[in-house]
C-alpha cells in the first residue's frame, strides 16, 4: 500500500455549490498531517467521503488502500475519529465508556489508554455528564488512541479547551508511546498548534487542494513585499502570485505566493519605488492563502483604486 | 537540561530556532565538548513540538559539525571543527556582519566603542573553545 489516504479527482456538489472540486491528495503513512482551511473548504466533506457516510459525486477516495464507498470491517476497524464536540453518552462513567468502546476494538492497548488519561484527571467512577470539556477530549482521545488505528482523524480537536487542557491533549497525542505509528490527520485553525505539531501542513480553500507541504516548506512559497505606487499605477491582476494587499500609510504591502527574488524588480517594472522584502510567519502565510478570492474590506480598497 | 525557547508565530520555523539556540548555548560555553545531548524525545517533549523537528535540528548541527552521534549513546556536543566550505563560511559571514551593521547604523557610538564591544562578545565567545579564539585572533 503506497498511501494510507488518497483521493483522485474528488468532486462533491450539493446543489450549485461544489464542496469538493477535482481534489486529488496523497497522505503517506506516519506524522501528523495538519489540515487547515476556512469554513466551507470541504473539511467535513472530504471526512465523510473518505468514512464512506457520503458518496462522491465524481472522483474517487481511498482508505487505507480501500474505495470508501465500500470499506471493509477490517478497514473501518483501523481508523479512529475524534471531533470537536467530544460527544459521550452522558449517563454512563468514565469506566463504563471505556468498557464499552474496549469491547469493538480487537486490538485495543489498555496500556496507552492508561498513559493517556494519565494526563487528565479523569476518575473512572465519575459520569460522562460531570466531566468538563477538557477531561471529555481527554477521554475521546485515550479511547482513540488505545484503539491503536493506523489512521487516526482529529477535527479540530482543542476547540474551546482551555489553556492546561489544550497542552495536556498536545502533550498525550505527540509523546504516547505507541507501538504502531498511527498517521495522524489533525484539523484546526489554530496556527501556533499547527506550528508544533504538524509535519505537513494541508490546505484546502474552497474545495481545492493548495498545499501539501511541510510548514517550514510552505512559509517559504509566500514572500512579503512592501512598494510605493503613485496614483493608480497599483493593479493587482497583473501581479503573478497575488494573495492579499494592503495600503498602509501610502505604501502598498503585498503578499504573493511562489515568487522569486526578482519579484521586486517585476514590481519596479509595474511603476512601484522604495521596494523592500520582508519575512513571514506561518500563520500569515496561512491567512493570506485563505483569504485570496475572498470578500473583505480590500475589497472596497480595489474601488478606490 | 538545555536552556532554550522556542516561540510560535516568529518568521523562524522552529526547526531553526532550535538550531540557532543550541549553537548559541555551544558558542557561549553552557554546552561545553563531550556534553551529552537530550534525547530527540525528551528535547521535544521539553519544548512541547512534534519529535520530527528536532531530529532535523540535531540532523543539521550534526551536518556542521557541532554534534556527533557516539554509536548507541546518543549525541554528543564534538570538539570544534569546521565542516562547512570556506565559501559557505564567507557568505555566513558576510550575512552576520551585513545584518549587525544595519541594526546598528542609527546609534550613537563612534567606531571605536563599537569595535571594543565586539572584540569583548567575541572574547566571551572564546571561553567556551580557545581554539576558535586563536584563530579569531
Amino acid at each position: 500500500m503506497q498511501h494510507f489516504i488518497e483521493t483522485i479527482n474528488l468532486t462533491k456538489t450539493f446543489g450549485a455549490k461544489k464542496a469538493l472540486s477535482d481534489f486529488s491528495l496523497k497522505v503517506d503513512p506516519g506524522g501528523i498531517h495538519a489540515i487547515v482551511g476556512s469554513n466551507g473548504a470541504g473539511k467535513s466533506t472530504l471526512f465523510r467521503i473518505l468514512l464512506g457516510i457520503e458518496s462522491p459525486t465524481s472522483g474517487a477516495g481511498y482508505l487505507l488502500g480501500e474505495d470508501s464507498r465500500s470499506l471493509p470491517e477490517s478497514v473501518r476497524g483501523r481508523v479512529g475519529y475524534v471531533n470537536e464536540e467530544h460527544t459521550l453518552p452522558t449517563w454512563m462513567t468514565a469506566q463504563g465508556v471505556m468498557d464499552f468502546q474496549r469491547a469493538f476494538y480487537p486490538s485495543w492497548s489498555q496500556e496507552i489508554f492508561d498513559q493517556v488519561i494519565g494526563y487528565f484527571d479523569v476518575d473512572p467512577k465519575q459520569k460522562v455528564s460531570g466531566l468538563s470539556r477538557g477531561e471529555r477530549a481527554g477521554l475521546n482521545l485515550a479511547m482513540a488512541l488505545a484503539q491503536t488505528p493506523s489512521v487516526l482523524i482529529l477535527d479540530e480537536p482543542t476547540l474551546g479547551l482551555d489553556i492546561v487542557a489544550k497542552q495536556s491533549f498536545l502533550e498525550a497525542l505527540m509523546f504516547t508511546e505507541t507501538e504502531y505509528d498511527s498517521t495522524i490527520i489533525y484539523c484546526s485553525h489554530q496556527m501556533e498548534e499547527i506550528e508544533r505539531v504538524a509535519d505537513k501542513l494541508i490546505i484546502m480553500e474552497k474545495g481545492h487542494l493548495v498545499n501539501n507541504s511541510s510548514p517550514d516548506e510552505f512559509v517559504q512559497r509566500v514572500s512579503y513585499w512592501v512598494g510605493e505606487f503613485v496614483g493608480d499605477m497599483f493593479a493587482r491582476d497583473k501581479m503573478p502570485g497575488f494573495l492579499t494587499a494592503k495600503l498602509i500609510d501610502g505604501q502598498h504591502h503585498i503578499l504573493v505566493a511562489d515568487q522569486g527574488p526578482d519579484f521586486g524588480q517585476q514590481l519596479a517594472n509595474m511603476g512601484a519605488s522604495s521596494i523592500s522584502q520582508s519575512s513571514v510567519n506561518l500563520e500569515r502565510a496561512v491567512n493570506a492563502f485563505l483569504t485570496k478570492n475572498h470578500k473583505s474590506p480590500s475589497g472596497a480598497y480595489d474601488r478606490k483604486n | 537540561m538545555i536552556n532554550i525557547q522556542i516561540v510560535t508565530g516568529d518568521s523562524r520555523p522552529i526547526f531553526k530556532q532550535i538550531v540557532d539556540g543550541l549553537r548559541m548555548e555551544i558558542a557561549q560555553g553552557n554546552l561545553p565538548t563531550g556534553t551529552k545531548l537530550p534525547s530527540v524525545r525528551g528535547l521535544a517533549m521539553q519544548l512541547t513540538i512534534n519529535a520530527n523537528t528536532v531530529a532535523k535540528a540535531y540532523a543539521e548541527l550534526t551536518s556542521q559539525g557541532l554534534l556527533e552521534a557516539r554509536q548507541g549513546l546518543g549525541l554528543f556536543v564534538s570538539e570544534p571543527r569546521q565542516l562547512l566550505s570556506e565559501e559557505e563560511q564567507e557568505k555566513r559571514l558576510t550575512g552576520a556582519v551585513d545584518a549587525f551593521a544595519n541594526e546598528i547604523a542609527y546609534l550613537e557610538f563612534s567606531d571605536q566603542e563599537i569595535l571594543e564591544r565586539v572584540e569583548a562578545a567575541l572574547t566571551k565567545l572564546g571561553k567556551g573553545a580557545p581554539e576558535n579564539g586563536t584563530k579569531r585572533g
